[in-house]
């Protein structure tokens, strides 16, 4: 879940609350959903929130709900933006892989040390979200004044270009460093170029942003040193690049709405595409950026009384929505509905349900008295669970111990210290269903039978009192085409009889008990399972079926167990008791 | 009269002119002493012998006492050391007598305490002298060491008590018991008692005769501890399962079950996350090395794919995620069972479902989360849901809070969440019934219409899930999880995990 990190001081000048404590911040801000969490060094506050509000990335985010939530601001908020001065030009070479753009320019910055870490912050932490780790979406931000556009056509006055360079067409000094670098040099001594280099490192051509004097951005990478951005900075240009256009148009809003709330102005800039460029399929081929309009949604009067619970007047519901900072207006016709306004920097809400839940919160979800829903519906267990529990209350009145093991394993305890190979016909033999990069050695595959587990259980408490008698019903799993999933699952009955005196007839007699139990017919006719004794082991042959195995385990499975008691074990399909 | 074996055996060794303890009777019957106590007891109980008890203060040596008596109270060794290094005649530097009594660790300090306390001699400023006319082999306290090895007993009070004190003896109360016979126990004996027959142990034979009739049976000692005796018990975890399971079918639940190794279709396109969530990355599943799936039904991917691109309804925006439907069609382990709910939602796993319908299961699921006491890569899943036209969040917390009712949580909160498969959606948070903490006891949401529409189902659907580990460790107050679950469980703590119902 994302973290914020919290300058009580600037959020008390921000929400215009100086009195405020940082107890009652936290407890007001708990209250939208935003947990306190605990202190940075430098004593900021961090809340850690769910996911679907990253207009809450900053400090200025969270302001501003706040004045919603204390009622200082009601309904849709969109700053003035002033006409574009600059262009962004999209050229053709721009790399396939990256080929969205947008931006804007900030005027009447006033940055302390404070607010450019809450800047520096929010772009990180949007890199980390909407972003998926600058991947889909990548900030840039720069001093302006450091920036010099010249027209590259006529009705700009004055333009960057967005382009694909060679990994080694350019060389420009990136930041945290002095040294020319060209992109693929970036990429291999940077530290940051280290960091992203896999997102680009597959691209013929790598992205890149100039102006008139040359390269100056390297995106999603790391900018130029020359237009640094500092706290002499008045003007920012902010750009971004990305997968997709809605994402970056969207982190460009959050961003602008966090100067915007630091006294700054908004200035838009165009997105121009040159022949053969890309332009996003859903707008044309010139864009005004950044994009501040209001989306609109509908939402009936019955359908947020019906989810609520709750019998509203629809001033209530329209006051609930300002205070969620929306606009609702509505017609009293017979069903009334309301025409819903959402500001831009709202990234959550996909469907007019997310605004029922914004009436809710307003509203306050303390509020509403639980009710047991008054729907009658018919309560029972599955077939195929009630079998497994009726077994095993079987074997434990058979003196088993019930486990519960993991069903992933590896192959070396699945096959290898059972004496067994995958592939062969034997119980156990089946083929391995693999996990695809493991993460640990121990856990590799599903387990295509139970008695691995049972041994490594005996074999963890050589130190405890025998007899030891356990088994388990349990899941295992092996390759099977003829399954829509290409994984046949099955349940197996286990049990293994650790103690002095442990002996075929000692696991046949309890799996006979267990067969009688169940109406089976249960024969042995002799098998050969390399698990078992050679002599000692037989076929688990119910109703006529072959489904198991039965028989005193190999001593070189003991002795590789730790195990210094005879075993003698079973084990066999649940299926088989149906 | 007829008395059992040993009474008998008790009345005729006592006497009526003498008391005699048990123990000479012991000894004499060739019965253990409990026997003859437990005996006598009886035997006044009847009447027929009168029992006196007297208590004397017994004193054991313990190992250290034990040594001293072999080896010498470290400060006589002081005083015979330093007498060897001429002390006698002019201080010797105590270093050199320690070293030459061979007095090591706590020994040292202990001789240095009693060596003047006894006289032998004076320590002055790391300096020994010896006083000639001290006698250690007259100390009264070496001697009641010897004394009370060799299995006498020493009278001096306060020798006991300062040997007690340097923890050189343990002194003890024993009981001692004699007997003596009454009249009556005379006149018995006069009159011929005779011995009944007692046996060990009822055996058919005895039934059949009608012996049993006869004869009188031996007692045991019914306070003793019985050999260990280990039944076979369900595990603790499924105990609590079962628990579950039982609430929510009084509740009007039926269980699902379906496939643990799944399409990403099933487990998550359906569930409205995005394909690039983070969840969805392999850092936190497990996909499986098999064949993508084949079979889903066209029309549902169909309807799916559109909720991811363009959202759903009229109003619907879409994700602006990438999504394919390869992706889709990759197997891997399920990470929750809310598969299952899709599965029976869209009608796939059976029937179509009209409303109103309760689902439940308990089943596992794997995350690849790190191992720690709270968490495992596989655990199992607590998950329910409730289809039916019109519900509402109220309706959502009242099931909850019956629910949670069942395993003593009450007053539980709902705080206001987040989950992209839910809307309103809320984290549950309750009390631990045992330490009052608060805890988070599930993740609950009414289902979006992105989920439930392109599943066919066009009412509202609840649903909920929970660890049941988490659950467990609640009720069993197991503190690491890994006891319970998996290989690396301990056999001894499933055997005695007390029993919950």
């Amino acid at each position: 879940m994302p973290v914020v990190d919290v300058d009580p001081d600037a959020l008390r000048g921000l929400t215009g609350h100086t009195d405020k404590t940082d107890e009652e911040f936290k407890e007001d801000l708990f209250g939208l959903g935003l947990e306190f969490e605990g202190e940075t060094d430098d004593g900021e506050l961090q809340f850690e929130f769910a996911p679907d509000r990253l207009d809450r990335l900053s400090v200025e985010g969270v302001a501003r709900s706040l004045r919603y939530h204390y009622g200082d601001d009601r309904g849709v908020y969109v700053p003035e933006v002033n006409d574009a001065e600059w262009t962004i030009e999209v050229a053709e070479s721009v790399p396939d892989e990256r080929p969205y753009v947008t931006g804007a320019v900030v005027r009447g910055v006033d940055l302390d040390e404070a607010a450019l870490e809450s800047l520096i912050q929010l772009q990180e932490k949007l890199h980390a979200t909407m972003g998926r780790g600058r991947a889909k979406g990548a900030i840039g931000i720069h001093d302006l004044a450091m920036v010099k556009g010249a027209p590259l056509r006529e009705g700009a006055e004055r333009s960057i270009t967005y382009r694909g360079i060679e990994p080694d067409g350019e060389t420009f000094v990136p930041l945290d460093s002095n040294d020319e670098l060209t992109p693929a040099e970036v990429l291999e001594e940077h530290d940051t170029g280290r960091t992203y280099a896999d997102l680009v490192s597959e691209y013929d051509r790598y992205p890149a942003i100039y102006d008139e004097l040359g390269l100056f951005s390297f995106p999603p990478v790391i900018n130029g040193k020359r237009t640094e951005v500092d706290t002499d900075s008045r003007e920012l240009l902010v750009e971004l690049t990305g997968t997709d256009q809605w994402t970056i148009d969207k982190m460009c809003t959050i961003v602008c709405y966090a100067l915007s709330a630091r006294g700054a102005t908004i200035e838009e800039v165009e997105v121009a595409y040159a022949d053969g460029a890309t332009h996003p399929a859903e707008y044309g081929p010139e864009l005004v950026r950044p994009n501040l309009e209001i989306d609109e949604k509908s939402v009936s009067h019955d359908r947020i009384e019906t989810l609520l619970g709750v019998d509203f007047e629809p001033e209530d519901v329209v006051d609930c929505f300002e205070r969620s900072g929306l606009d609702a207006t509505y017609s009293l016709d017979e069903s009334v509905t309301y025409e819903v306004e959402v500001p831009p920097y709202r990234v959550d809400v996909l469907h007019p349900l997310d605004l029922v839940d914004d009436v809710g919160r307003a509203h306050g979800f303390d509020e509403l008295e639980p009710r047991y829903p008054d729907v009658g519906t018919v309560g029972g267990r599955h077939e195929r669970t009630r079998l497994e529990d009726a077994v095993r209350t079987s074997l434990v009145g058979l003196g088993f111990e019930d486990l519960l093991n993991f069903h992933m394993t590896s192959g070396v305890e699945n096959y290898d210290r059972m004496r067994i190979e995958p592939g062969t016909d034997v119980v156990g033999g089946g083929e391995p269903v693999e996990i695809t990069e493991p993460y640990s050695e121990e856990y590799t595959q599903l387990r295509t039978w139970a008695l691995p587990s049972l041994l490594l259980l005996l074999e963890g408490n050589t130190h405890n009192a025998y007899p030891q008698d356990v088994a388990e019903i349990g899941f295992v799993a092996e390759r099977d085409e003829t399954e829509n999933t290409n994984v046949g699952e099955s349940r197996h009955v286990a049990g293994a009889v650790a103690r002095r005196d442990a002996s075929y007839e000692a696991a046949k007699g309890r799996l006979q008990a267990v067969c009688d139990d169940f109406g089976a017919t249960l024969e042995t006719p002799r098998t050969d399972h390399p698990t078992f004794i050679d002599g000692r082991t037989a076929s688990v042959v119910v109703d006529g079926e072959p489904v198991g195995v039965i028989g005193e385990v190999h001593p070189e499975v003991l002795v590789d167990h730790d195990l210094e008691v005879p075993v003698a074990a079973f084990e066999f399909d649940l299926g088989a008791l149906r | 009269m007829r008395l059992p074996e040993r009474q008998l055996a008790v009345l005729e060794a006592a006497s009526a002119t003498d008391e005699r303890t048990t123990d000479e009777i012991a000894v004499e019957t060739g019965l253990k002493p409990e026997t003859v106590t437990g005996a006598a007891f009886d035997l006044r109980d009847e009447g027929l012998l009168a029992v006196t008890e007297t208590t004397t203060e017994v004193a054991e040596l313990t190992d250290e006492g034990s040594d001293y008596v072999a080896d010498g109270l470290p400060e006589t060794r002081l005083y015979r050391a330093a007498v060897d290094a001429g002390a006698a005649d002019e201080a010797v530097a105590m270093g050199e007598v320690i070293g030459r009594a061979d007095l090591a660790g706590p020994e040292v300090d202990i001789a240095l305490a009693n060596f003047p306390r006894k006289g032998f001699g004076t320590i002055d400023s790391g300096e020994l002298t010896v006083d000639p006319n001290a006698d250690p082999d007259a100390d009264p306290e070496a001697a009641a060491l010897e004394t009370l090895a060799d299995g006498g007993s020493v009278d001096d009070g306060s020798v006991l008590d300062r040997l007690a004190s340097r923890g050189l003896v343990d002194l003890a109360e024993r009981t001692t018991r004699a007997v003596r016979l009454t009249d009556a126990g005379v006149d018995a004996l006069m009159e011929g008692v005779e011995a009944a027959e007692t046996v060990g142990q009822v055996t058919p034979d005895l039934l059949a005769s009608g012996e049993w009739e006869d004869v009188e049976f031996a007692e045991y000692n019914v306070e003793a501890d019985a050999p260990a005796v280990e039944g076979g018990r369900k595990h603790v975890l499924r105990r609590t399962a079962d628990r579950v399971k039982d609430v929510l079918v009084g509740m009007g639940f039926q269980e699902m079950e379906g496939p643990h190794a799944d399409s990403d279709f099933w487990i998550n396109d359906c569930l409205f996350m995005p394909q690039d969530h983070p969840a969805r990355t392999h850092w936190d599943r497990f996909a499986l090395d098999v064949d993508p799936m084949e079979e889903i039904p066209e029309t549902l991917i169909d309807r799916v794919e559109t909720a991811h691109r363009d959202g759903w309804g009229e109003d619907g925006d879409g994700y602006h995620s990438p999504w394919s439907e390869d992706f889709a069609r990759e197997v891997a382990l399920r990470g929750h069972t809310t598969s299952l709910s899709m599965r029976y939602l869209s009608g796939y796993a059976g029937a179509e479902l009209e409303p109103p319908q309760r689902y439940f299961s308990v089943e596992k699921v794997y995350r690849n989360d790190t191992l720690d006491p709270t968490h495992l890569l596989e655990f199992f899943q607590i998950e329910g849901w409730v289809m039916a036209e019109d519900l509402s969040v109220r309706d959502l917390m009242g099931t909850f809070e019956e629910f949670y009712r069942q395993f003593g949580i009450t007053d539980i909160r709902f705080k206001p969440h987040y989950n992209p498969y839910t809307e309103p959606s809320f984290e549950l948070f309750g009390d631990h019934p045992e330490t009052g903490e608060e805890i988070e006891i599930g993740n609950s949401g009414i289902f979006r219409e992105e989920v439930t529409g392109p599943l066919g189902v066009d009412c509202d659907v609840m649903a909920w899930g929970l660890a049941l580990e988490r659950l467990a460790m609640l009720t069993t107050g197991a503190e690491d999880i890994r006891d319970l679950h998996g290989t690396l469980a301990d056999i001894d703590f499933l055997r005695n995990a007390e029993v919950s119902y």
